[in-house]
């Protein structure tokens, strides 16, 4: 080794923090890998046994759990469900989002009162939105049927969360109407970077406000477009709470996820490696579609 | 991808800085057509929660003979009375802030010690240990919960506040590194280098002058973070089982299968479990709009 890539070597500790940076770090990333990362990895190992999550014993199945997955129709299921779930609750608050962000980004009163707002749903525990679009569901109670009552519409009134046809339809809209706040603000803030002026020119060479946004703000949006999927399509496979607390999955198994499969699997059927499995593969799922915005923040901030 | 301030994004943005003010940008007559748009959308939106508002105070009969969509007769505070003693509100609460207390400032800390390193002492494998903690913001809760309840109940903490602490602190640690170290990293090193020179140690300079100078972003996610482990809901779920021990979404669960048939005690019980989270947004608003952007967007 030549003395030049010693003294790089050197050179290098020495521009690195050493033990005193791992003193600050190290409190944070135990607490990290023993509370997330070694479980999230030893559910790796359950999903190979049979264990049922209540006896000391269990064997090792190896893929068995994965294979039974492949015949089992409620995962099939759960896997529909889940990918509407994302579809939908990522594009409709994004697309509404952007609406709501573009209207008060223009001449509009009480643009700090709407703001809150609009957010207000998605600072609520999900158990109390469960709670509360359960009660607007009500059939006999409910005000959503109330009100098609009112208006004439005696025909559309239906349990809404009772029935196969409507329930995850019904699920999802208590999910928008959480959902919309996050990309409002966000698109909020970005908007505040497209200079005025841009507008002010196209506006003198004729452009409609149509093209405007089209050639103007959309463009000009394509950083926050991204952030804005990325963290609303993480968000989506992380459901659970709000199908559990509004129909656990019911009725029969119309509205279950992996989530809440995998958790029924767990706790009420004792079957943990099966359940264990069944997060396994969400998990990837959402990691690997995950990665590349991981990826960018990592960059964007290393040194 | 670097922020959600679009500035290189733009090809034709060297025509900018000719034009007048923003002002002339939408014309005067805009504004009120878009302000009557925009504020029946806004109370479409909150008509769920006034609904639940008006439900709540009046008496059970008035509501069954008038249904939901009607003004009340009469008005009264009794379901909220009810509601307070059969929900169990009282432990309920007192838990939740017991853990609030003991999870969210801990949390914050040990993650600004973290993002410390990350941003300003050059640590070893910094690109890698940011990827790994970054990662966490992908991992669903329901993957851990089978190994966290193993271990808790190994060391006999299932059933108690105590056990949900270090899964707390770890599903929140990704969160809270990554909007502290954004803001760390603009702290100019000037003065940290100055304060070196001048005899002062890494942990005095985190504690007396990055800490004080960071002072709004920690204000930011220890709101987030409080607000997150109010509402945390599956954890909770699985390792507490007795109602001594229950916090505010579970025991707010149970609370709704016993008053289903019920809407106004249940709407009072609703509200007495969103009215904290509603009243702290509504004067925090300001630290949880900055701070999501920022986590978001500068990362």
């Amino acid at each position: 080794m030549s003395a030049a890539t010693h003294r790089a070597r050197r050179a290098r500790k020495a521009r690195h923090g050493g033990p005193v940076a791992w003193g600050f770090a190290l409190p944070a990333l135990i607490v990290y890998f023993v509370f997330l990362v070694y479980p999230a990895l030893s559910s790796l190992w359950f999903s190979l046994t049979d264990w049922d999550g209540l006896s000391a014993a269990y064997n090792v199945v190896g893929v068995d759990n994965y294979k039974n997955m492949a015949a089992d129709p409620v995962v099939r299921q759960a896997a529909i469900n889940n990918l509407i779930w994302a579809v939908v609750t990522v594009v409709v608050p994004v697309v509404l989002g952007l609406a709501l962000a573009v209207a008060l980004n223009g001449k509009v009163r009480g643009k700090p009162v709407l703001r809150l707002i609009f957010y207000t749903p998605a600072v609520l525990p999900l158990v109390s939105v469960a709670s509360i679009w359960g009660w607007l569901y009500n059939p006999q109670y409910g005000a959503i049927n109330a009100f098609l009552r009112a208006v004439g519409l005696d025909s559309l009134a239906q349990p809404w969360l009772g029935q196969d046809s409507t329930a995850l339809a019904a699920t999802m809209v208590a999910a928008i109407w959480l959902r919309i706040g996050f990309p409002m603000l966000l698109y909020l803030a970005a908007l505040q970077g497209i200079s005025p002026d841009l507008y002010e020119a196209a506006t003198v060479d004729g452009a409609s406000r149509w093209q405007q946004f089209w050639h103007i703000t959309m463009p000009g949006l394509r950083p926050a477009h991204y952030v804005v999927v990325a963290l609303s399509v993480i968000d989506s496979f992380k459901v659970f709470d709000l199908i559990y607390a509004m129909t656990y999955g019911g009725p029969g198994t119309a509205t279950q996820v992996m989530g809440t499969w995998m958790y029924f699997n767990v706790f009420q059927y004792n079957q943990a490696g099966y359940g264990t499995a069944i997060a396994v593969v969400i998990t990837v799922v959402a990691i690997v579609v995950s990665i590349p915005y991981v990826r960018s923040q990592t960059k964007e901030h290393a040194i | 991808m670097t922020s959600v301030v679009p500035t290189a994004a733009l090809p034709d943005a060297t025509i900018a800085g000719t034009g007048p003010a923003r002002s002339a940008r939408r014309k005067s007559t805009g504004g009120i057509g878009t302000t009557v748009v925009m504020t029946l959308v806004a109370l479409l939106w909150i008509s769920p929660l006034a609904l639940l508002v008006i439900t709540a105070v009046r008496p059970l009969a008035d509501f069954v003979s008038h249904g939901p969509l009607s003004w009340p007769e009469t008005f009264t505070l009794k379901n909220f009375a009810d509601a307070w003693g059969i929900g169990n509100f009282a432990t309920t609460y007192r838990n939740s802030a017991i853990l609030l207390i003991m999870k969210v400032p801990i949390g914050v800390f040990l993650s600004a010690m973290l993002a410390y390193a990350l941003a300003k002492l050059r640590i070893r494998f910094g690109a890698a240990i940011m990827y790994t903690v970054f990662l966490g913001l992908t991992i669903p809760i329901y993957i851990t919960i089978v190994p966290v309840f193993v271990m808790a109940r190994s060391i006999g903490l299932t059933d108690s506040l105590l056990g949900l602490v270090g899964p707390y602190l770890a599903f929140g640690i990704p969160f809270e590194v990554l909007v502290l170290q954004s803001f760390f990293r603009q702290l100019p090193d000037e003065i940290i280098e100055a304060a070196r020179i001048d005899g002062a140690g890494p942990w005095r300079i985190f504690l007396t002058i990055v800490l004080p100078l960071s002072a709004p972003a920690l204000v930011t996610v220890l709101i987030l973070d409080g607000v997150a482990t109010w509402n945390e809901f599956l954890f909770a779920l699985i390792l507490l089982n007795s109602n001594a021990h229950k916090t505010i979404p579970v025991g707010l669960l149970n609370f709704q299968g016993q008053f289903s048939n019920n809407s106004t005690g249940l709407a009072a019980g609703i509200l007495i479990a969103v009215v904290p989270i509603l009243i702290a947004y509504t004067f925090l608003q300001r630290w949880i709009v900055g701070g999501l952007t920022a986590g978001a967007s500068k990362g």
